[in-house]
């Protein structure tokens, strides 16, 4: 177990290491900062002044090992635009971050698995062709569509639900459904599919000759043997979201979370900030990775002892 | 019977204070940092007046210019290049600190002799006439001009003037008797002025919070608190007026207002700019060095038809580079900019134009209506024979020699053509050093007069020159002055003052009130 754990780290330590200078880089390629710090109307004399300024006269190999040196210093350098360390520009944003994608997640598990495993079962009535048609309508729908048309229901016409930010429980109702209506979707697919899968083994028939209850079969010996096909799926698609789906659902519920925060350092060229911000969901997306990895271990014996 | 009612309407009005007056704001960008003095963007000019003083105010109800006091109660020429401010002695800065001349001399020196890049870079561009400031007593100061300046009040009225404490700033951050550098950045955090609202909480980008202070000098603020957050979303905004998450939203886009003026629970108020969108052309592209060329594309553009498609016909279509804003200095009979695709063809066959690509850069969301107005003007280009082609582009390429044509915006910074036109298109200014734009010893000269000449006839004489220059050269074309829209709900009143600088959301007694239902 330990140097399966290990491995793993090495795996995400050399990852970390590529995702970080590809944000370097890519940041670099979208324009001067200065244009967009200063404002219009600067003379080349002025321009040169405030590049000096913001250290961005410095060569790019002099800025690439400031910023690996910020990362020990533990602030991250400092806005250009904010003129704050990045590390609290951040750290603000991370816990409204983390709660949206944890409710997103917590509805999908909710939703999903039992939704996939009813799917299964009544494969043949009714009940499952309506759970998969909604399945099916839901994961062609794009998350922005989903919250446009939540919020022209909802809010514009009804009046039931706010819109910008996270003061209270209700607003978290639009962004949690917006963000998880995809995954619900396509979990619920993928439970069916798997649970399908598994109910024609063997080992179910024989769970059943030995007297077992329909239920203790579906969920002990079904689920069980289902769950690794789950985990991979929930482990993609929630990185996914916690990378793709938060920078559209946090902009249009003005939600104060990392992704809302991409988008605008990206429009200002706050590079700081958006090499940060960059690093800090692939390392979100890193760690759910590794969480998935050590979840398949207890799901599946073998894969621990590194035999599979 | 009577006297109860009496007392019960007595008891009413009693109880009216009660209501806490307190608005929310759906910005669609809130300014990373607050310093008055480094900020010139149309984000943060938004929010410096409810904070902080200049030294001499005007009456933003009005169009025309009219001077009133401010923190100084008088002032006067005492020399030709200098003017004496006496100040107010009841002044209290947020912090407690009471203002005295130090403090005044504190801020105008910060900027008239910058050592903080980027105060020095506000200061050259308007405030580059100016020396120094020296205290005289505690409530009397001099600033001293290097040359006669014929825009005293003008440049005194400055948001980049705005008065600030001295002690507070300097212990900011390092040695506390000293001005540094970290001492303006942590200001720009953490906010201190003399004005009607404190800022209570600020987090940058996202949330200000102002609040009513009782310290302040003049009439009593009407709002105990508003709050401002960024909306960046125009349906999340519109929709926010609806549920009541705000009261007033800024940035309506022009394809919102049909909606919202259908809406009995909103209303919506709006006015043209003091701000143009320009189309720049590089004098010195090597495809582009014949004037007639460039005086081809500009007579080419039907900027008429623009405003009708693009802002509904809201929007104004200048004749020169001239607004009402700059009162005795507007100057419409100019007449500098027209649209005659007939003459552009006959320019473009002198110019011996042959069908050479000519590129449209502009940002894809930058300038509301920008992207579209470059579609529709390389169209235009198209009827009169012109091979263009818009560039999407997310960079500044105002500084590139392969630039062609872009666009760009002047807003105006204060009510002059020196303001507007004066700090884009200075001899050695942004647009000549940037390389695209040439200036001669004609050109500065008729600028020296232009900027210079204490009377006003002759520097509207000079300005009209500059025109004729820039109709001849043909280094860009204003589009339009577009159109900006607020939504509020309707027991709100509140709308754009005249003679503000664009954006300004004045929350001052006067300004703001709400209507009894």
């Amino acid at each position: 177990m330990l140097s399966y754990i290990a491995r793993a780290a090495a795996r995400i330590l050399l990852t970390f290491l590529v995702v970080i200078t590809l944000a370097f880089a890519a940041t670099r390629l979208s324009g001067n900062p200065i244009d967009y710090i200063a404002g219009q109307g600067l003379t080349q004399e002025d321009r040169a002044l405030l590049i000096r300024y913001y250290g961005l006269d410095r060569s790019v190999a002099e800025q690439y090992l400031a910023f690996l040196k910020s990362f020990f210093d533990g602030e991250f350098g400092l806005s250009y635009v904010e003129r704050r360390p990045v590390s609290v520009v951040v750290a603000e944003r991370i816990w409204p971050s983390l709660q949206l994608l944890l409710s997103s997640v917590a509805l999908t598990l909710a939703l999903s698995i039992p939704l996939g495993v009813l799917a299964a079962i009544w494969r043949n009535s009714w009940v499952g062709s309506a759970i998969m048609s909604f399945a099916f309508l839901f994961y062609a729908v794009p998350n922005f569509v989903l919250a446009t048309f939540m919020i022209l229901v909802f809010a514009y016409w009804l009046n039931w639900l706010p819109v910008v930010g996270n003061g209270s429980w209700a607003h978290f109702i639009m962004p949690t459904i917006a963000m998880s209506g995809i995954l619900i979707a396509g979990l619920t697919r993928f439970t069916r599919n798997a649970m399908l899968d598994v109910l024609g083994q063997d080992f179910m028939r024989t769970a059943r000759a030995k007297g077992l209850t329909e239920t203790e079969v579906i969920f002990r010996h079904g689920l069980r043997n289902a769950s690794i096909t789950i985990l991979s799926v929930i482990g993609l698609q929630v990185a996914g979201l916690a990378a793709a789906g938060s920078v559209v659902v946090e902009s249009i519920f003005s939600w104060p979370g990392i992704g809302e925060l991409l988008v605008r350092s990206a429009i200002l060229r706050d590079y700081p900030v958006l090499q940060f911000g960059v690093i800090a969901v692939s390392a979100a997306v890193l760690l759910i990775n590794v969480l998935v990895d050590i979840a398949y271990g207890f799901a599946d014996p073998r894969i621990r002892f590194g035999k599979a | 019977m009577k006297r109860l009612l009496v007392t019960t309407a007595l008891a009413l009005i009693a109880a009216m204070p009660a209501f806490a007056q307190e608005i929310t704001v759906g910005a669609a960008n809130v300014a990373p940092y607050l310093d008055p003095g480094r900020d010139h963007s149309n984000v943060g000019s938004q929010f410096y007046y409810n904070t902080f003083d200049v030294l001499i105010e005007r009456d933003y109800d009005k169009l025309e210019v009219e001077w009133k006091p401010g923190l100084a109660t008088e002032w006067s020429i005492i020399e030709p290049t200098v003017m004496e401010l006496k100040l107010r002695d009841d002044v209290v800065f947020h912090n407690g600190d009471r203002m005295t001349a130090d403090d005044v001399v504190f801020s105008l020196n910060r900027m008239y002799q910058a050592s903080f890049p980027p105060y020095q870079v506000r200061a050259r561009d308007r405030l580059e006439n100016f020396d120094r400031a020296e205290k005289v007593d505690d409530f009397t100061i001099r600033i001293h001009a290097k040359r006669e300046e014929p825009l005293w009040e003008t440049l005194i009225n400055l948001q980049q003037v705005m008065i600030i404490p001295e002690k507070y700033t300097k212990a900011l951050s390092g040695d506390p008797e000293v001005a540094e550098d970290s001492d303006f950045e942590a200001f720009s955090l953490a906010p201190v002025g003399t004005g009607p609202y404190r800022v209570a909480e600020f987090v940058p980008g996202e949330r200000l919070v102002y609040e009513r202070f009782d310290g302040f000098w003049g009439e009593k603020a009407p709002l105990e608190r508003a709050t401002v957050r960024r909306i960046p979303e125009t349906a999340s905004r519109v929709t926010a007026l609806r549920t009541g998450e705000a009261d007033i939203i800024t940035n309506v886009a022009p394809d919102q207002l049909a909606m919202l003026e259908a809406d009995p629970s909103v209303k919506v108020v709006g006015a043209p700019t003091a701000l143009f969108h320009v189309m720049i052309m590089n004098q010195n592209h090597e495809r582009m060095k014949d004037a007639r060329l460039r005086q081809a594309l500009s007579l080419a553009v039907d900027r008429n038809a623009l405003n009708e498609g693009l802002w509904l016909g809201k929007a104004v279509v200048p004749a020169s580079h001239t607004m009402e804003e700059f009162g005795e200095f507007h100057m419409p009979e100019l007449n500098t900019f027209e649209y005659n695709p007939e003459r552009a063809k006959e320019l473009l066959a002198e110019a011996g134009y042959n069908g050479e690509e000519i590129v449209y850069d502009c940002q894809s969301t930058y300038y509301t209506n920008g992207m579209l107005a470059a579609q529709a003007i390389v169209e235009m280009w198209g009827a009169v024979g012109v091979n263009g082609r818009v560039n999407v582009i997310e960079e500044w390429t105002g500084g590139k020699p392969e630039m062609m044509v872009r666009c760009w915006s002047n807003p105006m910074y204060f009510a002059d053509p020196f303001g507007s036109f004066g700090v884009m298109w200075a001899p050695q200014g942004p647009s000549e050093s940037e390389g695209r734009f040439n200036t001669d010893e004609e050109y500065a000269g008729i600028w020296e007069r232009f900027r210079y000449s204490s009377d006003t006839g002759a520097r509207k004489q000079a300005y009209g020159e500059l025109m004729e220059r820039i109709e001849q050269d043909a280094p860009f074309l204003p589009l339009y002055r577009p159109y900006e829209s607020w939504a509020m709900r309707t027991n709100v009143n509140w709308a754009p003052k005249p003679g503000h600088i664009p954006y300004v959301l004045d929350f001052r007694a006067g300004s703001i009130d709400f209507a009894s239902n």
